[in-house]
């Protein structure tokens, strides 16, 4: 019998582990250890072909949008969150989001774009900015469990998917980027599903308006999900399916 | 890599249900190795495990997270009750006997 | 400015931090330290303990809603980009104070009533005119409140207690220790990014020393209540702690031994060290120190 077993744990006890900022520190040391901005060190990979490049490009730019939408949703948070377990880890989602951020930024420069901000405004796609302002409006207003879903669920989701299926075909230097980011957002979205469970375990009648929220934004995700894949330039019919796990988790919390 | 999803899962399951019907009601323990999981603190990796695509397969101590799709390890074969918890998504998790008589899991949130 | 924000990237920070100077901690400290017997099993000691570290939980809760709020108000990624490591900072300072309260033997359904029990009134209003600021989303005078005044006097507090307690619980001074090497960062970038700040807009000046003197009449009226309002108590807890062990003998710090010291005194070195600090890094990013009225 090992000394150290999980599931020998209280529940509270797990709880507190998981959300505490000593598992986060001892949790990315494992992965990003050996990392300078996401890179391994010491690795170098061939450059990108023209088109290549620029897909990649709009794609970055495009992550960009979305980490910043988590990283200003996140912050903003923490001072509606609940409790103290919630207000603990958003801290750590926000220094994950805030190093997105961060390793995107330098990719992009890595690939010689010289003022990424403005190189962002100008291949945003519209419907992520509006996901964005909708995200954040949620935030403004306080509303804790439509802004989790919205960005811990919806937006974590789609971006876990995202990367994940982008990790497959992208060149190697990216991939390595994205293998960071990708084991982050299992924790994120992980936060999302189970305290947004929690809550309507206690308070089932939010479910009805919480479907109203998706179906609102639903169609931002699936339209940017759609042109994200299309700037990858990836086959329609070897499309990875968003629906998939976004859908496993609205059916687990009931929202359809 | 590592991090593909669950095509051939369905016959893990059945897999280790015929296992579990052959070992009878004795449960088999199991000593955990490190499977390279890196993203829980270290005392916890050997607890978890990446899937690792066709050709992989569960043992009868083994489950995937729904929430994650981590492979979630024990010390135990599993029995339909046990509680498990998911620590790089943080799940609760109960295994439940499907339909099909296959072992998974329900999110306990 | 790009290149003094250079240096607050995440990827030093993961560095620096937790792959540094807290490399090998738990909760802040080596894994075999513990609270020392006498501060959990004296009565006395205990609840003067919780009393402390009751008002650091506070701080730094403060500090955590501070830092988060003014991720969004701003201008700029580098400045989002050092509030964030801020804020996980700020969350793991309220964590390893919370969890020395379990270690004091409070219960976790008892952290809220306790909390409201021993806080010091004063350090709540003075919390609360920082958080108003924040949540106006005024960046230069959220910054100067949250990474001048806050931080100036946590750095101080924490110097202080950790002082006072490096011989007889190192566990505590360890803890402190590592939450005055994050204090460090963000007072470097409190004075270093407003100061530019400052420099742009001038005219906010005589708001954001309106709010400084504010914040500091409350946080000397803090210190007033802690020491000389609270004189039996600590001088008891005092004398006990050092026969026992769980203080120093002597304890010099600034000039004056902590240990041998009245509450006066001890209130005297702390207000002086504090508000030098603020003269000095005030000065420093354009700003003129404000003398808030004496509190009664």
């Amino acid at each position: 019998m090992s000394e150290f077993n999980p599931h020998s744990l209280d529940e509270d006890e797990f709880l507190e582990e998981v959300h505490s900022v000593d598992f986060w520190f001892h949790a990315v040391d494992g992965y990003l250890r050996d990392r300078t901005y996401g890179r391994i060190e010491g690795a170098s990979h061939p450059d990108l072909d023209d088109t290549d490049r620029d897909n990649l490009i709009t794609t970055l730019c495009n992550y960009c949008i979305g980490e910043t939408a988590a990283l200003e949703a996140s912050s903003g948070l923490i001072s509606i969150a609940p409790n103290r377990h919630s207000k603990i880890f958003l801290a750590t989602q926000v220094v994950d989001e805030a190093r997105h951020l961060e390793v995107f930024l330098r990719r992009l420069r890595d690939l010689g774009v010289e003022d990424p901000e403005s190189e962002i405004s100008v291949r945003a796609n519209p419907h992520l900015v509006a996901f964005k302002d909708r995200l954040m409006e949620l935030v403004a207003g306080h509303d804790w469990d439509a802004a989790v879903f919205a960005q811990n669920v919806v937006l974590e989701t789609m971006e876990y998917t995202a990367f994940r299926a982008h990790m497959s075909t992208a060149d190697p230097a990216t991939a390595e980027v994205l293998d960071g980011v990708v084991k982050d957002e299992r924790r994120h979205l992980g936060f999302g599903e189970n305290d947004l469970g929690r809550r309507l375990m206690a308070m089932p009648e939010k479910r009805q308006r919480l479907a109203e929220i998706r179906r609102e934004l639903d169609n931002l995700v699936l339209a940017t999900f759609e042109e994200v894949q299309d700037s990858l330039g990836a086959d329609r019919s070897r499309r990875v399916d968003l629906g998939s796990e976004y859908l496993d988790a609205i059916e687990r919390l009931g929202l359809t | 890599m590592p991090d593909s999803d669950e095509p051939g899962m369905i016959a893990n399951r059945i897999e280790k249900v015929r296992a579990k019907r052959e070992a009878g009601s004795e449960r088999r323990h199991f000593e955990l190795d490190d499977r390279g999981f890196n993203e829980v603190p270290k005392k916890w990796r050997k607890f978890y495990r990446h899937w690792e695509g066709d050709g992989d397969t569960l043992g009868p101590n083994e489950i995937i997270c729904p929430v994650c799709k981590v492979v979630i390890r024990s010390v135990k074969e599993l029995r339909p009750g046990d509680r498990l918890y998911c620590m790089p998504c943080m799940s609760r998790l109960l295994v439940v006997e499907a339909d099909d008589g296959t072992l998974t899991t329900e999110v306990v949130y | 400015m790009a290149d003094f924000l250079s240096q607050y990237s995440i990827q030093r920070w993961l560095e620096m931090c937790p792959q540094g100077y807290l490399e090998d901690t738990v909760y802040g400290h080596s894994p075999e330290l513990k609270e020392p017997d006498i501060v959990v099993d004296n009565e006395l000691l205990r609840e003067e303990s919780i009393r402390t570290t009751v008002q650091l939980v506070v701080g730094e809760r403060c500090a955590l809603a501070a830092s988060s709020g003014l991720v969004n108000a701003a201008p700029d990624f580098p400045s989002k980009r050092f509030l964030a490591t801020q804020t996980l900072d700020e969350a793991r300072h309220v964590e390893i104070c919370t969890r020395r309260l379990f270690d004091l033997g409070v219960k976790e359904e008892d952290l809220e009533s306790t909390i409201d029990d021993f806080v010091n009134p004063n350090l709540v209003k003075f919390a609360e005119v920082l958080l108003e600021k924040v949540s106006d989303g005024d960046f230069i005078a959220g910054v100067v409140g949250q990474n001048i005044v806050l931080e100036g006097m946590a750095f101080s507090v924490f110097e202080m207690l950790e002082a006072v307690s490096k011989q007889g619980n190192p566990k505590f001074a360890e803890t402190l220790s590592g939450t005055i090497a994050d204090e460090r960062r963000h007072v470097g970038f409190g004075e270093n990014r407003i100061g530019s700040l400052i420099r742009e807009h001038p005219e906010r000046k005589a708001d954001v020393e309106k709010m400084q003197a504010e914040m500091t009449y409350h946080m000397l009226a803090t210190f007033s209540d802690s020491f000389r309002g609270n004189r039996a108590a600590v001088e008891e807890t005092r004398a006990i702690a050092v026969a026992e062990g769980a203080e120093a003998d002597t304890a010099e710090w600034h000039g004056t031994d902590l240990a041998s010291a009245s509450p006066e005194d001890m209130e005297a070195v702390l207000a002086d060290t504090v508000l030098g600090e603020f003269k000095t890094r005030l000065n420093r990013i354009g700003l003129e120190y404000q003398s808030p009225p004496v509190p009664a």
